[in-house]
């Protein structure tokens, strides 16, 4: 049910910018550990110093971290993975929005 | 030579004082949701900086040795905090004090000041334990480093030597360590650290060494619902610091009035946004047991700003 709920809380954060640039990547990271306004900023800041992300929204309380990327630009696991480890947090679970 | 053992006496047992402000003040560097007196042990991200400012205003009277003593520090705190990587973090002190200490003696009120930089504090924690669950961590964190004799440690004035307490620095190297835990959740935070400092001898003199424990909460006042994003928290914080201080020795002599055990009650309001954090607090001395004619502490009030860069 909680799994559902996120699910759904990031569905809702997504469709408006799916619909603003269809031909953009978008990825739900779900972060554990963040638990501060403070700390969102480093997973930010890590997550935007990727080349070709566009976007960074966090949602401190579902702990949902939404990528959305330049026309053409991918996002691997692993590299999602080391910079929320250099934030400071854990990684865990990482899907592509279709 | 009456009264320049008073002002000896008075710098001796209040140098107790400034070890507290150096103390208390020195080691507050974190910048997340976090205690206003002392450090945690969340992360600082790799490779990023945070820069802390704390005003520092430290109060003390109640004379008992009949010197009418009445002694003020006021500082200013700045903080750089960097992350090698997401365990290992660097951090740098260096207050910009004010002090002054007035007394009678021989029936005449003399004050005693100086003002400038103190001695510069660095120290590294290591993230040992790390738990990261759905909205909440928990972290225990080992630290160390030294106070470096930075601060000038030989002013004088008008009548001499400045006291110990008076002086901007101890002019001495001074080993710290200690160990500091976090527990957080969207709702709380609660924090413990216990830290020792080895005061060194410069000069002829020597502070006692500073064993502490300390202990915050922090909960969310506002908002009292969380929505999506990532919105401001408003804390409430109450914080405890029991501190203890050895005897300070003077040219290799234990001096009795001097050194003791003091515990701080303190409240405070700390505002926590993405990129900056402002806080305030008022530690109250609730149980003063000092040692003989040691000066005792009325309040140490802070207000300090954090940044993200």
């Amino acid at each position: 049910m909680k799994t559902i709920r996120q699910l759904m809380m990031a569905l809702a954060l997504l469709l408006p910018l799916v619909a603003a640039n269809a031909a953009s990547m978008t990825y739900t990271l779900q972060v554990d550990g963040l638990a501060c306004p403070f700390c969102a900023y480093g997973i930010e800041k890590k997550l935007s110093s990727i080349k070709g992300v566009a976007k960074v929204d966090v949602d401190i309380k579902h702990g949902l971290v939404v990528v959305t990327m330049t026309e053409g630009a991918e996002l691997s696991e692993q590299l999602a993975r080391d910079k929320v480890k250099d934030a400071g947090f854990t990684l865990r679970s990482f899907s592509r929005i279709p | 030579m009456k009264t320049s053992q008073a002002y000896k006496k008075a710098g001796r047992s209040a140098h107790v004082l400034a070890v507290l402000l150096v103390g208390v003040g020195g080691w507050t560097g974190q910048a997340r949701g976090a205690p206003i007196t002392f450090n945690t042990a969340l992360p600082v991200a790799k490779g990023e900086f945070f820069f802390r400012e704390q005003l520092v205003v430290n109060q003390s009277g109640d004379d008992p040795s009949g010197l009418d003593r009445d002694r003020r520090a006021e500082a200013a705190v700045s903080v750089l905090g960097y992350g090698v990587d997401s365990k290992l973090a660097l951090f740098g002190v260096l207050p910009y004090e004010r002090n002054e200490l007035k007394l009678t003696s021989s029936g005449q009120r003399v004050t005693r000041r100086a003002s400038g930089f103190g001695d510069l504090t660095v120290f590294g924690r290591y993230t040992l334990v790390q738990r990261d669950e759905p909205g909440s961590n928990f972290r225990v964190a080992p630290f160390a480093g030294i106070k470096s004799p930075t601060g000038e440690d030989k002013e004088n004035d008008t009548l001499g030597r400045l006291p110990p307490s008076v002086q901007l620095g101890s002019g001495s190297w001074d080993p710290l360590a200690g160990v500091v835990m976090t527990y957080q959740t969207l709702d709380y935070q609660v924090d413990g650290q216990f830290s020792y400092q080895a005061n060194n001898e410069a000069n002829g003199f020597e502070a006692g060494d500073v064993a502490r424990l300390d202990g915050s909460l922090q909960y969310r006042l506002w908002p009292r619902t969380l929505s999506g994003g990532v919105p401001a928290f408003l804390y409430g914080v109450i914080e405890a610091n029991l501190i203890h201080q050895g005897k300070d020795r003077v040219d290799g002599t234990t001096d009795p009035n001097s050194g003791g055990t003091r515990l701080f009650l303190t409240p405070g309001i700390q505002y926590v946004t993405k990129r900056w954090i402002a806080e305030a607090a008022m530690q109250a001395p609730v149980s003063q047991n000092l040692n003989g004619t040691a000066l005792e502490n009325d309040y140490i009030a802070r207000v300090s700003v954090r940044f993200n860069f």
